[in-house]
């Protein structure tokens, strides 16, 4: 591998490992508080594309609007996955799974029968030119991903660590009994983990939008990969999700990189058993946030 | 001496079958009243249905005369109910200050808020040295102690205390005691739930002893230190005969 190829991949693998960690953040934030696990969670990934694509793309409003706007709308579309699927089913994980799986596909068919299935929207690219770094090339609108991905995580970590509500939602993932014992009221705690997954996936899926083909399936494969990244950083560990997400994305790139896309996912998921085998709990080995 | 807490003829089921069985419990100002009994007798349930964690299926639960049962636990902590629950439960991947805010939960921040902060960690010297530390790290005599400051910090009326004294060393059972009478002392109204009632007889003013959800018997403390059946079944006195 030559300088500029590895300077390439080294930045790829950062980009990937961005985008990564937002999709999965939310779902191990999600799945600290309310042990659920949420098979739409990919969907939102792919409802904050179709945000850029239609605010951006069809009604010309600048990229950055789109991008922040889609925040919100995708954190809605969370707040009522919680309100109308999460808590009626709370008692009950099989419903739960059931319910987001379909919720999954009511998304993409929603997708498809309002912008089409055919044929992958093409976002054109607001940022086309290419940063030079050493003897590399790389496109601007995969740069800004990076810094992007770095304010969202960063403010979510001031949210959970520094702010009086985001410390009740770590409360609330490590014991929501004694949670609401102290005052805390668990419905809105599991709501706000909800917007919060949703603004996050909402946001790397709007980032995405004008690199990938957009189509009502493009939340699949980045779910599975969200998911191998919280079982490999701990299932409900920010942190760990985090370092997972850091070296997914250097192993998916570099291998492909070096073999191809196949090779990589395949190489991927072996890391995650063998992680398993090794750390039967994930990096981060503990099942609270 | 009008009843700041009382149970009336409160029963309480998993399911079909009943952990508690109409008891009828009353809790004066100031006072602390000690529920003991063997194990599975009821008292944890009746501590969990005070604080709204379970729901009576039966009677009636009163906080100054208002009824509290039915509530959710986050109104009734508001209410003015803590909880130190059985097996301390302080949250363990959070640190010791921030254990204690959780406690502080619902109110505002001001003058009144730090002086209580500073109030626990003189209590609890201990606590202050371990401020920032992980509250999962800690001995299980300092987390009872965080439990106990977590429930302070909420300014409570009554404080629920379930087997505060549970897995600890007799030196530590002696601190926790000490901190107990001391709040007693300060006019605080506590319930407290042991297993280890000879603890219990020795620090409450009141009495009951559950025996499979009912109460069996009743009356104050230094009555039934004194009881032959009490002495024989819970303190392990046996009197020649």
């Amino acid at each position: 591998m030559d300088s500029a190829t590895l300077i390439q991949t080294l930045l790829n693998s950062v980009v990937a490992s961005s985008i990564y960690a937002l999709v999965a953040v939310g779902l191990a934030l999600a799945f600290g508080v309310m042990k659920m696990a949420n098979f739409a969670h990919g969907e939102f990934f792919m409802v904050g594309a179709y945000c850029v694509y239609v605010l951006y793309g069809l009604l010309g409003l600048p990229f950055p609007l789109a991008v922040v706007l889609a925040v919100p709308i995708v954190a809605l579309l969370g707040l009522l996955t919680e309100r109308f699927i999460f808590r009626p089913t709370r008692r009950n994980v099989l419903a739960g799974f059931m319910a987001t799986a379909g919720l999954a596909f009511v998304l993409q068919v929603a997708a498809g029968r309002i912008w089409g299935v055919g044929i992958a929207k093409g976002v054109p690219t607001p940022y086309a030119g290419t940063a030079e770094i050493g003897d590399a090339n790389l496109g601007w609108q995969r740069l800004i991903i990076i810094p992007c991905a770095f304010a969202m995580l960063l403010a979510l970590r001031y949210f959970l660590y520094r702010t009086k509500f985001g410390k009740a939602l770590r409360a609330c993932a490590q014991d929501p009994e004694i949670a609401a014992l102290q005052g805390i009221r668990i419905n809105r705690m599991t709501a706000l983990a909800m917007a919060l997954a949703g603004a996050s996936a909402g946001l790397a899926g709007a980032l995405m939008a004008p690199i990938l083909p957009v189509t009502p399936y493009i939340g699949h494969g980045v779910v599975l990969i969200a998911f191998i990244v919280v079982i490999v950083g701990g299932m409900a560990s920010i942190e760990g999700a985090i370092i997972a997400a850091v070296l997914l994305g250097f192993i998916h790139t570099f291998v492909t990189t070096l073999a191809d896309n196949l090779i990589a996912t395949m190489v991927g998921v072996v890391f995650m058993a063998v992680t398993l085998i090794l750390r039967p709990k994930g990096i981060m080995g503990r099942e609270r946030a | 001496m009008a009843l700041l807490l009382e149970l009336d003829n409160v029963s309480v089921h998993y399911q079909k079958i009943a952990a508690v069985r109409g008891i009828t419990i009353g809790v004066g100002e100031g006072e602390i009243v000690t529920l003991i009994g063997a194990n599975g007798a009821g008292k944890t349930t009746t501590l969990r249905a005070i604080s709204g964690l379970e729901r009576p299926s039966a009677g009636e639960i009163r906080l100054r005369g208002q009824r509290i049962n039915g509530m959710a636990p986050e109104r009734i902590a508001e209410l003015g109910i803590a909880h130190v629950p059985e097996g301390r439960r302080v949250f363990p991947y959070m640190t010791v200050r921030e254990n204690l805010e959780m406690g502080a939960f619902l109110r505002k921040s001001g003058t009144e808020l730090r002086n209580d902060y500073e109030d626990v960690f003189t209590r609890f010297p201990r606590l202050k040295e371990r401020e920032k530390q992980l509250a999962g790290t800690l001995s299980g005599g300092e987390q009872q102690m965080l439990a106990m400051g977590r429930a302070l910090m909420s300014k409570p009326k009554v404080i629920l205390m379930d087997e505060p004294s549970l897995g600890l060393s007799p030196i530590m059972c002696r601190e926790i005691a000490r901190i107990i009478r001391r709040l007693h002392e300060e006019g605080r109204t506590i319930v407290l739930v042991e297993q280890n009632a000879r603890l219990a007889l020795a620090l409450a003013q009141k009495a009951y002893v559950m025996e499979t959800g009912r109460i069996a018997l009743e009356g104050p403390a230094a009555e039934l230190r004194e009881n032959d059946e009490v002495q024989r079944t819970y303190l392990g006195i046996t009197t020649a005969s």
